[in-house]
Order: C-alpha cells, then sequence, then structure tokens
C-alpha cells in the first residue's frame, strides 16, 4: 500500500475556496470548525499566491507524540486519524502541529471546548467503515469507497493533489517541467529575466 | 561643444536621480517575479509560525518529559515522607493546655474556598496528564471542566489570602535558620524551631500557592481560550506544566504536614485555635 499525501500547486491555487466549502458541506462541520483553510499572500498584488492547507498527515507526527489520552494514531497508508470518544479536548495537539489543523467546536457552557476535530482526508474515523456513527462523527469515508477527498475532487484547477505519494509527486513533476522549472531555479529570475 | 555641455549638464543629475530612485529598496526586494522558496517562508510565517523554536520544544517536552516528571512527583514525595513517618514519626502535642486564637473567620473560610478549589485543582489536573489510564472521553472532558471552575475560585481565594496573609509570610533572618534545619522535622529531639506565625515552608507555600497561582491562572486562561499567538499558547503550556509539577509538589508537603506529620494541626482549620503548648516549639518567635 501506497502513502497517502495532499499536495497543494501554488502555481494553480486561485483562492476559490471550493475545497473548503466541498470539506464542510460534504463532512456537515459544525461552524467555526475548518478542516481546511485556504490563505494568500501579497493580495491584490502582482504575484498574488494562494495554498490550501488541511491536516498534512504528517510522517511522525507531533499530535500523536503528545496526545495524553493516545486518541491519535496512523493508518499503514499514513492517514491520521482519531477517536472523538477518547479525546478530552485539552489542546495538546493543536499547540503541537506546525499547522494549526487541528479545530475544537466551540458554544457550549462557557465556551468550552468539545473533542477535537480534523481533516480525516475523507478516510472516516475509527468506527466501523460506513456505519452511521462514523458518518456523523468524523464525515464520510471516501477513501473506502475508492474515490479521492472532497477537497481535491472539488478543486477546479486541480491544484490540490491527493492520493499516493508517487503519483501525486509524477503529476507534480510533470507539470513543473511543462511550466518550466528553471524559472525556480535560485538566481535565473536575475540572471536570464527577458527585458 | 557648449551645446552638449548643457545638454549634460542637465541629462547628468537627471538620470543620477533616476537611478537612486530606481535603486532604492531593491537590495532586499531583487528583480523580477518573487522566488518560490520567499513565498513558502511567508506560507510558513502564517501557518507554522516559529515551529522550530516552540513547537519542537513543546512536542519534546510534553510527550516524554511532562507525565514523567509528574509522575515522578506523585510516587516519590509521597514515598519520601512515608519514610519520614516510619523512621522519624510525627509530632504530637497536647491540646488539652491553653489554646491561642490564630485565625479569625474570614481568614478561615479564604483557606476553605482555596483549599477546596486547590484540591480539585491538583486532582482534575493530574487527571488531564494521565488521562488515558481512565480512558479518556467523557470524564477526562469533565475533569477539564472541573479544573476550569475550580480555577475561577482558587484565582479569587488567592488574591484573598495574598492579602490577609502577606504581613506574616514576609521573609525573615530566622528563615533561614529554619531552613538550614529543615524545620526540626529531620530529628526526633523536640526543640523550639525559629519561625513566626509561618514558618520559612509556610511562606514558600504562600508564596508559591499565591503568585505562582496568578502566573498558573494567566496561563491557563490561554490554554482554555486558545486565543492569541500559538508560540505565545506553546511557551505558555510549558510555564504550566513546570509550575504546576512544582505547586502539587509543594501540595503533597503541604497535606502531609497538617494531616499526617503534626496531629491535631487540622482542627485549627475548623475553629481557629492552636495549642500554645505546639506554638511555642514550632513556632517559638511568634508573638500572640
Amino acid at each position: 500500500m501506497g502513502r497517502m499525501k495532499f499536495l497543494c500547486d501554488i502555481d494553480r491555487c486561485i483562492d476559490c475556496s471550493g475545497c473548503v466549502v466541498a470539506c464542510k458541506e460534504g463532512n456537515h462541520i459544525p461552524v467555526g470548525v475548518n478542516r481546511r483553510r485556504v490563505i494568500t499572500i501579497g493580495q491584490g498584488k502582482p504575484g498574488e499566491k494562494s495554498i490550501s492547507v488541511a491536516c498534512m498527515h504528517c510522517s511522525d507526527a507531533p499530535c500523536i507524540a503528545v496526545c495524553p489520552v493516545d486518541c491519535i494514531y496512523q493508518r499503514e497508508d499514513g492517514i491520521v486519524l482519531h477517536s472523538k470518544d477518547a479525546c478530552i479536548g485539552c489542546g495538546y495537539c493543536f499547540m503541537a502541529c506546525p499547522f494549526g489543523a487541528p479545530q475544537f467546536p466551540r458554544g457550549q457552557v462557557f465556551g468550552a471546548r468539545g473533542a477535537m476535530d480534523k481533516c480525516t482526508f475523507c478516510a472516516g474515523g475509527p468506527e466501523e467503515t460506513f456505519s452511521t456513527k462514523e458518518q456523523t462523527l468524523y464525515g464520510q469515508n471516501r477513501i473506502a469507497e475508492g474515490k479521492v477527498p472532497l477537497c481535491a475532487a472539488m478543486c477546479a484547477t486541480k491544484s490540490l493533489l491527493a492520493g499516493d505519494a508517487d503519483e501525486v509527486a509524477d503529476v507534480y513533476r510533470e507539470r513543473n517541467f511543462k511550466r518550466g522549472s528553471g524559472s525556480n531555479a535560485w538566481g535565473w529570475n536575475k540572471a536570464y529575466e527577458k527585458k | 561643444m557648449k551645446k552638449v555641455i548643457l545638454a549634460g549638464c542637465i541629462l547628468f543629475p537627471a538620470m543620477a536621480g533616476l537611478a537612486i530612485a530606481e535603486s532604492q529598496g531593491q537590495f532586499l526586494t531583487g528583480v523580477g517575479p518573487v522566488p518560490l522558496t520567499a513565498m513558502y517562508q511567508q506560507f510558513n510565517a502564517l501557518f507554522t509560525g516559529d515551529w522550530q523554536e516552540y513547537g519542537q520544544l513543546f512536542t519534546s517536552l510534553q510527550g516524554g518529559l511532562f507525565p514523567r516528571l509528574f509522575l515522578l512527583v506523585i510516587t516519590v514525595v509521597p514515598l519520601a515522607f512515608f519514610l519520614h513517618y516510619v523512621a522519624i514519626g510525627p509530632r504530637s502535642f497536647p491540646h488539652d493546655g491553653r489554646m491561642i486564637y490564630c485565625y479569625n473567620f474570614f481568614v478561615r473560610l479564604v483557606h476553605w474556598f482555596a483549599a477546596i478549589s486547590f484540591s480539585l485543582l491538583v486532582l482534575t489536573g493530574l487527571l488531564i496528564i494521565f488521562a488515558k489510564l481512565v480512558g479518556g472521553g467523557s470524564i477526562g472532558l469533565l475533569g477539564r471542566n472541573v479544573h476550569i471552575l475550580s480555577a475561577i475560585v482558587f484565582a479569587i481565594s488567592a488574591v484573598f489570602m495574598f492579602l490577609v496573609w502577606l504581613k506574616d509570610m514576609l521573609p525573615a533572618l530566622y528563615d533561614l535558620k529554619w531552613m538550614i534545619i529543615m524545620g526540626g522535622y529531620l530529628s526526633k529531639e523536640i526543640k523550639p524551631v525559629p519561625a513566626g506565625k509561618f514558618n520559612a515552608g509556610q511562606k514558600m507555600w504562600f508564596w508559591l500557592a499565591t503568585v505562582g497561582g496568578i502566573v498558573m491562572s494567566v496561563t491557563g486562561y490561554f490554554l482554555y481560550t486558545l486565543q492569541g499567538n500559538i508560540d505565545t499558547i506553546r511557551l505558555y503550556a510549558i510555564i504550566h506544566n513546570f509550575l504546576g509539577a512544582a505547586m502539587v509538589a509543594m501540595f503533597l508537603v503541604h497535606v502531609y504536614m497538617s494531616i499526617f506529620a503534626i496531629k491535631g494541626a487540622l482542627n485549627s482549620m475548623f475553629n481557629g485555635y492552636k495549642a500554645e503548648a505546639e506554638l511555642k516549639i514550632l513556632h517559638s518567635k511568634f508573638k500572640y
């Protein structure tokens, strides 16, 4: 089995937020929880770039290391999942995560945090596959259906790639080759740009 | 020839000015489109912050040191006291002699509020750290909510405690002597120990509980809301854990002293009276 990865091609992302809407709508995410976000730099200026980021399903994930109830685990295909039944909402995973992926639903008494919610790579959770409990707690299990995650499937410019690491890398390499990857090499902009 | 010089006189300053204007701010930004690495750096600043500095530190501490540190505190400290109880044994003073009224009703009430809320804070704090032993889930969530509610009660009583006891808790020279002989607890011999109304150990506990308690409240507030800069929250989590371990250790000392080490010391929490026989030995410099 391969290793599942996300890749956002920032030369293609146009900040349409289709991935965010698809994820929220398709997985019935509560208000205030953003499993996926799009961030733009240099907005309105030449060279504006956007990137879409969710849980990156890291190797040696920091969240797994800090969880006091060991409710976060990594599948063989690299997807990082967690059990909402065991989660105590302590927030350590949020502090450890380099990408701000773990989210906490609010709005209960005193704004108390509930169990953590994060991107599941549309692979459900520890519950029985396709069960109602899995659907309500974690959203769709599209991986078990043989589909890519909702966000990547929705992406209009196909900048967000999800799937087996080797295939994703192949697609990205071919794109860069066609675009002329030399333009990104160090010094080329300065030395060889046509006036 | 004159025309060339004239033209030069006009053109040269104009071109020099243009060159200076063009070079403004170009040393750092460079020409052409922003390179990918620079863009990634900007995204990093927005997403991951200074993860290498604080995130890495927090992850390694939380994943290894903190649970072990707390395990060490809650096993070694009680074990040391158990050995003390067996080897040296508790102190016992006659309570049928003259009794001195030390703590008025208000002070006792403040202490009770602080005592109950702090005990809950210690229990639920340890519950969060060792949540996997109870399986986590709803018990852990309940523990966290109790932790937060007790923190509010404790923070308020800590302020009152600070105000009512500040005068008696100021350090004195004889506190050093008390610390050198460890309050006389390491020998079976009963002779007067240099201490005012409160001994050096109680003073340390007072400053840790009130000033440390305020630090715990502020850092805890940010850990609860998760609002603000992520690196600050990581730093606060580290402070909260280290200070928490120190406070749990001192809490265990305080509980051992009041319940086991000095027989009948707990009574003063209810009626405010302490035996004169006890004060003469343990608080020899106290003028009542």
